[in-house]
């Protein structure tokens, strides 16, 4: 450390990726330990799928209960991640968000992967859901359709975590709204994009509205995958999801730049103790 | 080439509308012009509110200023972004800004890819740190179990992961022990060897005069005078008091008329307060009081509220309270 530096160095994103993520797993640690997650966090998820399915086998039978267990069991994915609204908005908690406004790195980096332990709670719970609830409730999944599920589940998470990381980069300017925000996004999935009901039954601008989500591309694919539809069927509603949660990363990305030069204009980035 | 440098810099904030619907607006900034050359420490003195951290937040690039200009090392703070952040390395008291739940290892490591440095030198980098910082015992443990003491001092090895050739401490040493801050102390003449620059802000006199090359002192914005600290001493002794108890009144008249004497005020605890114009006035007041049996006194320094307070009045300026 004897000589300062002597020209500007450029920071690796996959570096910063990598770095975060561990902020992300330290995170994980503290939030759950695997018995807590196990014993604690899975059970209420498993209730709240079994819930719905039993409400479909009361009131519409083996149909509705199978179309029941299997969009709850995958929202059950995308209410961990949306956890990424709230979470996102403990940098100004933490006082970190001066130090990396004012780091050469992009704000954005920061925040991409910085709460992506919603991404690995949130397709456990997912899956334990579907494999464990789906054969109590009409879904019987073969064996050879459990990869494609994993890789749909991941999807869904990924995506739906990218959509709230977008939701997360204005919660941070208004962190009061966190919890607000993340609850209207968990309602507006569960109504809109066919978990708990069907898309065709909502007109065309609802249809198309529930089109910009990632989690309704998953789960039609998911369905599919489930009524034994062939690969050529199932991927591209798969890549369609992927797709609209990659749109949603670009829209986070720009969204967290602006974060970064709105704070540095109107002065609310608060520094110090 | 200064390190630092601001010209006519000023920093309006808007305050919230007021009930008739009116927006107000709070001025942080007000004209400052600051030259630091590389390899000094620099002190900035202030009270609350005097603009110290404003002036920081814009150098880190935090803050954009409303006008005038900032540079450093030659770069603009607002159109040379990214030339500006590499070079300047930013540390504030207190024991927030870090991720409690990492290690103090993994909170540089991060800092340091944040910052560009290349992925072969982050383990050596985080390792003399720690080792320089005394935190290579419970390096891999979490921060949120570490000391304030300790923090505060992770903090500062943050503020040198990637090495920068300026440095800004925005009052480094708040919740610092004694011995911390004299630790502190000895870091800062290790930074100037080095050949870095600092500037400091702080509003402890004895800090600034302890560590810094020059020292400037600030209030509601504006730059209110620049100094050696040796030039702060006699500026800080010029204003020199004498405190006693139990002065009788006839006393008091006497100690009045004595060269240097400026000001007798005997408060309602009977504690009489002698100020002084210089330093060279306190022995014929002690002298006196001592013969006419007053034992219970003291030679008081001002406080830095009380010099600015001075130099305020000197100036013919009104205090903005």
């Amino acid at each position: 450390m004897s000589s300062p530096l002597a020209c500007p160095a450029r920071p690796q994103a996959l570096e910063v990726l990598r770095r975060a993520g561990a902020v992300a797993l330290a995170d994980l640690a503290v939030t759950y330990t695997w018995r807590t997650w196990l014993f604690g966090r899975v059970p209420r998820k498993l209730s709240q799928v079994a819930f719905f399915a039993l409400i479909g086998r009361v009131v519409g039978g083996e149909d509705a209960e199978r179309f029941l267990v299997v969009g709850n069991a995958l929202m059950a994915c995308a209410v961990e991640t949306t956890l990424v609204v709230a979470s996102s908005a403990w940098e100004r908690a933490l006082g970190t968000m001066p130090l990396l406004v004012s780091a050469p790195a992009p704000l954005a980096w920061a925040f991409a992967v910085r709460s992506a332990q919603w991404i690995i709670s949130g397709t456990g719970a997912s899956l334990v859901a579907l494999l464990l609830l789906g054969p109590l409730f009409g879904a019987d999944w073969q064996l050879e359709m459990i990869p494609v599920m994993v890789l749909l589940v991941v999807l869904t998470a990924v995506g739906t975590y990218c959509f709230g990381l977008a939701l997360g980069a204005w919660v941070i300017d208004h962190p009061a709204q966190r919890n607000v925000v993340s609850l209207l996004a968990n309602l507006l999935m569960m109504t809109i994009c066919g978990v708990q009901v069907a898309l065709d039954h909502w007109p065309a601008p609802v249809q198309t509205l529930a089109a910009l989500l990632p989690i309704t591309h998953e789960l039609v694919a998911l369905r599919e995958l489930l009524d034994g539809a062939p690969l050529s069927a199932i991927l591209p509603d798969a890549a369609a999801g992927a797709l609209v949660g990659a749109a949603w990363l670009a829209i986070a990305v720009v969204a967290f730049g602006r974060v970064g030069e709105r704070g540095r204009r109107d002065g609310t980035i608060e520094f110090g103790a | 080439m200064n390190a630092i440098q601001t010209r006519a810099l000023r920093r309006v904030f808007t305050a919230g509308r007021d009930k008739r619907g009116k927006s107000g607006s709070r001025t942080a900034l007000d004209g400052v012009d600051l030259s630091i050359p590389p390899g000094e420490v620099h002190g900035l003195l202030g009270p609350n509110g005097a603009g110290k951290t404003t002036l920081c937040k814009i150098l880190s690039t935090v803050l954009v200023p409303t006008s005038g200009s900032a540079s450093v090392m030659g770069h603009d703070v607002v159109t040379g972004l990214a030339a500006v952040r590499p070079l300047v390395g930013c540390v504030f008291g207190g024991d927030r800004g870090l991720y409690g739940r990492l290690s103090g290892r993994k909170n540089l490591a991060y800092w340091a890819a944040l910052y560009g440095v290349p992925r072969r030198l982050i383990d050596g980098r985080t390792t003399t740190l720690l080792d320089r910082f005394g935190l290579a015992g419970r390096a891999d443990e979490r921060v949120e179990t570490y000391s304030r003491g300790m923090k505060q001092r992770l903090h500062l090895a943050r503020g040198l992961v990637h090495n920068p050739p300026v440095l800004l401490l925005d009052e480094p040493t708040t919740g610092m022990d004694p011995v911390s801050a004299m630790d502190f102390r000895r870091l800062i003449g290790e930074l100037r060897n080095e050949g870095r620059t600092v500037l400091v802000t702080t509003h402890d006199m004895a800090e600034a005069e302890a560590v810094c090359d020059r020292v400037t002192l600030v209030n509601d914005g504006r730059i209110l005078h620049s100094a050696s600290p040796q030039e702060l001493s006699a500026l800080v002794s010029r204003y020199g008091r004498v405190e006693a108890r139990n002065v009788p009144d006839t006393l008091t008249q006497r100690v009045r008329i004595l060269p240097g004497v400026t000001r007798v005020a005997t408060d309602t605890d009977g504690v009489t307060r002698i100020e002084l114009a210089s330093a060279d006035a306190a022995p014929p007041v002690l002298r006196l009081l001592i013969e006419r049996g007053v034992t219970d006194l003291a030679t008081c320094r001002p406080g830095l509220e009380e010099v600015y307070l001075h130099l305020i009045a000197d100036r013919g300026m009104e205090v903005g309270r």
